[in-house]
């Protein structure tokens, strides 16, 4: 019972957070509803008891990734008269409408239509750092090891990229 | 539930959030008379109630009391007021939410239930403690930026910087950490720590990861904006930084913040680097069979603890000048009885325990009570060596902080995970 509560709390701060982002002109609000999404993001993933993902999504992207953006923001002091004007921006967002709203009435068909299952509570291993790690290492190996090297170029690039500057 | 669930699971909360608090207060008191103590002076010695001052506490409740009514002033240039009273408030609720997957005594056992002695018993352990403290940046940044002030912001974006590059050599250190104990949970690792290696040598962190725990204090300075590592508020040159246009309850807030911070950071490095509530060479199970002759033997400390206490209290609470009616003397007569009539309490309730209650749910418990003790102990150990540092190092320049984190910390901490593996995969 909680859980749902608590799921259609999360659920609505989420949906929230996404229309602040794309509403508030300011780029900080923007931000800072981005936070409140992924935050409410790791606790629908905590609901779903995978603990190591709740974890992953808080340490990652709302501490690292946004608090990164966040501090750009403040580095370049970038304030509402310092943006692109936008004059066409309602038409911008009733294009977008029209093509997006199709797809979310096919989305809303779809979830109607799902037949009605009986939901299993988990046990405690489930989703819990040994189990996936467990998983990751044996079953998904080969493609946990691509993703790493992928990684690993992305930081090479940006290590050659920020390098590059002071050489003419 | 029953209503011992209910009760265990209030008390816990209740430890979780007020130990952070009170400790505030001691370590506020502890830093003044440590500062004191350093440089050679007296510290607070003023402030009193009907003549009490409690060493030096006194002046506590007096700061409190004047940072409580003074006037909160949001300066009218702030254009942002929800982002500047919002800052204050997570940089206080991020310190404190750290502490709740921090355990402080081992798993109780009542009877058939097993309760965790952590505020929140969720098994990410060390994992929530990063995800939380990457938010107390948040409320950095956002004060230094929504003050828009030039101190305000260079001190915003110094702490910033500092705190995600030193977050990076303190999750490698962790890294090697969580290889020797193979979990992430803080209980277990607590439990690990009750171990013997060699049968002698109490397999405490410090013990196993040497390396480690010097890149972990180092990083953890950095991380509570300590000194060597204050230089987001840089008194000398920037004023107080990102908290220079903050008056009030809100400066107060940002200033409980970093003592919480520094309580809770320290009580990290003791669970995961000093044996948390581990007491050497007795873990849970040797404590809660010998709890009797361990209450006899607390029963015979306490009274020569408390004489040479009381000895120590009479020796320096006195005028150190000739005085009518000496009022210092009254003074310390009054704390000398309030000490004893303390162990006099203490030895009856384990007298009681002894005569009445020993045996099964009674020794459980009076270990928790020892563990928690002893965990306290060390946390408040820790925080003097923090108090001891900021009053002994001078502060790096900015330059010199950044050089240290990513030249030398970064490749130690990367030295250490292979080294700790090659150690593992061989021997372990």
């Amino acid at each position: 019972m909680l859980t749902t509560y608590l799921f259609f709390g999360l659920a609505l701060l989420a949906v929230l957070g996404a229309l602040g982002l794309i509403i508030f002109k300011h780029p900080m609000n923007g931000a800072m509803s981005f936070v409140v999404t992924l935050i409410s993001l790791a606790g629908l993933y905590a609901l779903l008891s995978a603990k190591l993902i709740f974890a992953i999504q808080l340490i990652v992207y709302a501490g690292a990734i946004m608090s990164l953006i966040v501090f750009i923001i403040m580095f370049l002091n970038i304030q509402e008269k310092d943006l692109p004007l936008d004059p066409n921006r309602w038409f911008y967002v009733a294009g977008g409408i029209i093509v997006v709203g199709p797809i979310a009435g096919l989305l809303i068909n779809i979830s109607r239509t799902l037949p009605a299952t009986e939901v299993t509570v988990f046990d405690d291993g489930f989703g819990s750092v040994k189990e996936v790690g467990q998983l990751l290492f044996t079953q998904w190996l080969l493609p946990f090891e691509i993703v790493s090297i992928l990684l690993l170029v992305a930081l090479v690039g940006a290590v050659v990229l920020a390098g590059k500057r002071g050489v003419n | 539930m029953s209503a011992l669930d209910i009760l265990l699971v209030i008390l816990r909360i209740a430890f979780g959030a007020f130990v952070p608090l009170s400790f505030v207060a001691v370590l506020v008191w502890m830093e003044r008379r440590g500062a004191a103590f350093f440089q050679d002076r007296a510290g607070p010695n003023r402030a009193n109630v009907l003549g009490f001052r409690a060493g030096g506490l006194i002046q506590n409740a007096a700061d409190g009391i004047k940072l409580a009514f003074k006037e909160d002033i949001v300066p009218g240039h702030v254009k942002h007021k929800f982002y500047f009273i919002l800052a204050p408030m997570l940089v206080f609720i991020t310190a404190l939410l750290c502490f709740a997957v921090i355990p402080f005594a081992d798993v109780l056992v009542l009877g058939d239930k097993h309760y965790i002695m952590q505020a929140v018993p969720m098994d990410i352990g060390i994992l929530w403690f990063l995800a939380v403290v990457g938010f107390g940046v948040y409320g950095i940044i956002l004060a230094g930026w929504s003050s828009h002030n030039k101190y305000g912001m260079l001190g915003g974006l110094r702490a910033a910087a500092q705190v995600i590059s030193y977050e990076i050599p303190m999750g490698l250190a962790l890294v090697s950490l969580l290889a020797v104990y193979g979990t992430v949970n803080l209980t277990e690792m607590a439990q690990f720590q009750g171990k013997l290696l060699f049968g002698f040598i109490p397999m405490w962190g410090v013990v196993l990861q040497p390396l480690g725990v010097i890149i972990f204090i180092v990083a953890a300075f950095a991380e509570t904006n300590r000194t060597p590592f204050d230089l987001a508020e840089g008194e000398s040159e920037i004023v107080a930084g990102f908290h220079v246009e903050y008056s009030a309850m809100k400066f107060a807030l940002f200033f409980m913040g970093e003592y919480v911070a520094m309580f809770v950071s320290s009580a990290l490095i003791v669970t995961l680097y000093f044996g948390s509530f581990q007491i050497p060479w007795l873990n849970t199970e040797t404590l809660v069979a010998n709890a009797r002759p361990l209450v006899i033997l607390i029963m015979i400390g306490l009274p020569v603890i408390g004489y040479f206490f009381g000895a120590w209290i009479k020796k320096n609470n006195r005028s150190h000048y000739y005085r009518e009616n000496d009022p210092r003397k009254k003074e310390t007569a009054v704390y000398i009885s309030l000490l004893w009539s303390l162990v006099a309490v203490t030895e009856i309730v384990l007298l009681a325990y002894l005569v009445f209650a020993h045996g099964g749910v009674a020794d459980r418990i009076l270990v928790a009570l020892l563990q928690i003790g002893t965990f306290l102990f060390k946390t408040f150990l820790m925080c003097f060596v923090y108090v001891w540092v900021r009053w002994t190092l001078p502060r790096f320049r900015y330059d010199q902080l950044q050089k240290i984190g990513w030249e030398k910390l970064l490749p130690l901490a990367l030295l250490n995970i292979f080294i700790t593996s090659a150690i593992i995969v061989s021997f372990g």
